[in-house]
């Protein structure tokens, strides 16, 4: 993992005890709410519907166990013991009060973490792969990158005020877990003919009332030429982005309204004229940021997995949360572990303290240290030998988190919704719950296969319902709640944007219509065919029939 | 906060407390309490336009943060928001984490 530097470490320090100060003004009276709230939101917290909401920044989803302990500290100490893991692979805290924050924020800075540029328009934090460094298909680890983009657009003075907020994310294989092409910059490391790696560069993705896939700007931008080329962007999305209205300010827009063709001359125009070598990084530099990265020490997988396999065979149970739940690891003897926050019919993303704390302690004696937060709001165990696989699973099971559903149909992406957020204008959480439970029979979901279900409340898309292969879109009108249904989105390597089906569900037929619809793929699908396969193939037709007819 | 349409029926004040940002109602005693049912209700625009001007008072003393009217109605002496947003907010979140934890370690 990154560690801080002394300079990181002061830096943050320092940004703290600004806060407590500003705090303590706007406590007093000698800052205006109007005056306090920018620099609030600074600080990653806003005012919700009920109560503040501070949201900490997980760079690129990477957790120690130290660190995860200390949240699950703060969630005692300052909130309602849970945090709510997101879609940005953050984490939120629902209760803090003001007076308290600053003691959070000191907490947080105890292990290298804060919560600076989780609100406004400036970089967000940089998601990654879930799986980066240990998934079999990657081609290079995209933390050292990551980390190196937190760095550069961390209090970055020119990207500070942009026309809106800005979102990168990097995958480091083919398979895409982190959805770049939904991002404001996606980059996808990619290998050249002279067997170099390198990134592929996208740009003017985004969820939102206008969703867009981002298009690729550059096939080939080199690891040297990587800050430069995103420089480059930046600039030319700063001084065109549409700062006069909030909606079309995203560089998505300007790129739709250029063309991808002239934004990337444009691009190209600044990027000749950057000097590269005062803002490039030093190959020096870089592997200094990619040792913190380097693998650990693996032991020889020899014969080791026997027990695994022995347990599988033993275990139904086991059984069943493993073939779920643990995913290939490019080392041989030890396997990803993939924690389910869904369990049927609870609330997507949430966990207690005593679940950080177990996870906290399983990390730390099966995974080396490392634990990941996913952007379907689900816990990664990145390093887990495959022996101890079943250890793990009686540990996950004790702390309630080994519900074995990861991809199935429980496994819902949910925004906060009108339960939380103020800006929401539906309720997401409890039709999430409706449908766990409706459809959370394991048999069920077994026969019902992969698919990705996604909730948001309200059009802003937190939810990342464009993404759903069955997106739910809740909105109000005449003072009821009802849910838009769309179909065949997708955040992976073939991305796509799921079309409206037709009109919207009140909250009590939402769960009828997706039932529906999950029925009428299995009627309709060839062997082996999964439900988004099954959409591209037949189109919208059969599934509106079914469930228009039967509403 | 802006109502679609210029409220008209009964009225109370809300707002978050600045200390911990939970939501309060302006009481008849000048107190702000996290229970709706003990809010003022301002029943013309007059006494709104009154409670309004003590919102702004409490802002003034760092009490509050972003007081504003909501309409409602009262259903047997209880009292029910006409926007669906402030019936949510009033309600607080209609899902519990503890719940759903328990329920899946009993699971």
């Amino acid at each position: 993992m990154y560690r801080y530097d002394e300079f990181d470490a002061a830096f943050v320090r320092e940004r703290v005890d600004q806060f407590r100060e500003q705090v303590g003004r706007r406590l007093d009276g000698s800052l205006t709410e109007e005056e306090f709230r920018p620099l609030r939101l600074m600080n990653g917290l806003y005012l919700q519907l009920h109560a503040y909401m501070l949201r900490v920044a997980i760079p690129y989803g990477t957790l120690s166990s130290r660190q995860m302990r200390q949240l699950a500290g703060i969630a005692d100490d300052f909130d309602k013991g849970y945090g709510h893991f997101t879609t940005r692979q953050n984490i939120q805290f629902n209760w803090p009060k003001l007076v308290d924050v600053p003691a959070i924020l000191d907490r947080l800075a105890e292990v290298e973490m804060h919560a600076i540029q989780t609100s406004g328009n400036c970089i967000r934090n940089v998601t990654a792969d879930h799986w980066a460094g240990v998934a079999a298909d990657e081609i290079e680890d995209p933390r050292p990158y990551a980390e190196l983009l937190r760095q550069w657009s961390s209090l970055h003075p020119e990207f500070s005020f942009l026309p809106r907020k800005f979102k990168i994310a990097v995958t480091g294989a083919p398979k895409d877990r982190a959805a770049v092409a939904y991002h404001d910059i996606g980059l996808r490391i990619v290998r050249n003919e002279k067997g170099e790696t390198g990134f592929e560069v996208l740009v003017g993705g985004g969820m939102g009332r206008t969703p867009m896939i981002a298009v690729t700007v550059r096939n080939w931008v080199t690891k040297a030429d990587l800050l430069p080329y995103l420089d480059a962007i930046m600039r030319v999305y700063n001084l065109h982005g549409r700062r006069d209205n909030n909606y079309k300010a995203r560089v998505k827009i300007l790129v739709h309204e250029l063309g991808a063709e002239e934004f990337r001359r444009q691009v190209d125009a600044e990027f000749a004229q950057i000097d590269r070598s005062e803002i490039g990084v030093p190959p020096a530099e870089l592997e200094r940021i990619a040792t913190y990265f380097a693998p650990p020490s693996y032991e020889n997988a020899d014969a080791s997995d026997l027990d695994y396999h022995r347990a599988l065979k033993t275990d139904a149970s086991f059984a069943a949360w493993a073939e779920r739940s643990v995913a290939p690891h490019r080392v041989d003897g030890h396997a990803i572990v993939n924690i389910s926050l869904k369990p049927v019919g609870g609330i997507p993303g949430d966990a207690t303290s005593a679940q950080m704390r177990a996870v906290a302690d399983i990390a730390e004696r099966w995974s080396k240290d490392e634990i990941r937060v996913s952007h379907e709001q689900n816990l990664v165990l990145p390093q887990v030998r495959k022996r101890d696989l079943f250890a793990v699973w009686q540990a996950l099971t004790s702390a309630g988190l080994a519900t074995p559903n990861i991809g199935l149909v429980s496994d819902i992406i949910s925004c906060p919704g009108l339960d939380y957020c103020s800006l929401a204008t539906a309720r997401s959480i409890p039709i999430a719950q409706k449908i766990s439970n409706r459809l959370g029979d394991a048999r069920r979901q077994k026969e019902i296969g992969d698919i990705k279900i996604k909730i948001s409340g309200c059009i802003n898309a937190c939810g990342h319902h464009h993404a759903g292969h069955i997106g739910i879109l809740g909105l109000e009108k005449r003072g009821e709640e009802y849910y838009q249904i769309t179909l065949g989105g997708s955040g992976d390597e073939k991305a796509s944007i799921g079309e409206i089906i037709g009109p919207g569900f009140s909250s009590e037929t939402v769960t009828d219509a997706v039932e529906t619809i999950v029925d009428t793929y299995i009627g309709l699908r060839k062997d082996g065919e999964n439900f988004l396969d099954a959409y591209r193939r037949v189109g919208a037709a059969p599934f509106k029939e079914a469930v228009y007819a039967a509403h | 906060m802006t109502l679609a349409r210029k409220a008209t029926g009964p009225r109370l004040l809300t707002a978050n407390r600045l200390d911990d940002g939970l939501v309060v109602f302006l009481a008849p005693d000048g107190q702000w309490h996290p229970d709706a049912a003990r809010a003022a209700i301002a029943r013309n625009d007059a006494q709104a336009a009154a409670l309004e001007a003590d919102g702004a008072d409490a802002v003034r003393a760092n009490l509050v943060v972003g007081p504003y009217l909501v309409e409602i109605t009262e259903d047997d002496g209880s009292i029910v928001p006409v926007e669906h947003r402030e019936r949510r907010r009033l309600a607080g979140p209609s899902v519990s984490t503890s719940a759903s934890t328990a329920k899946a370690l009993a699971a």
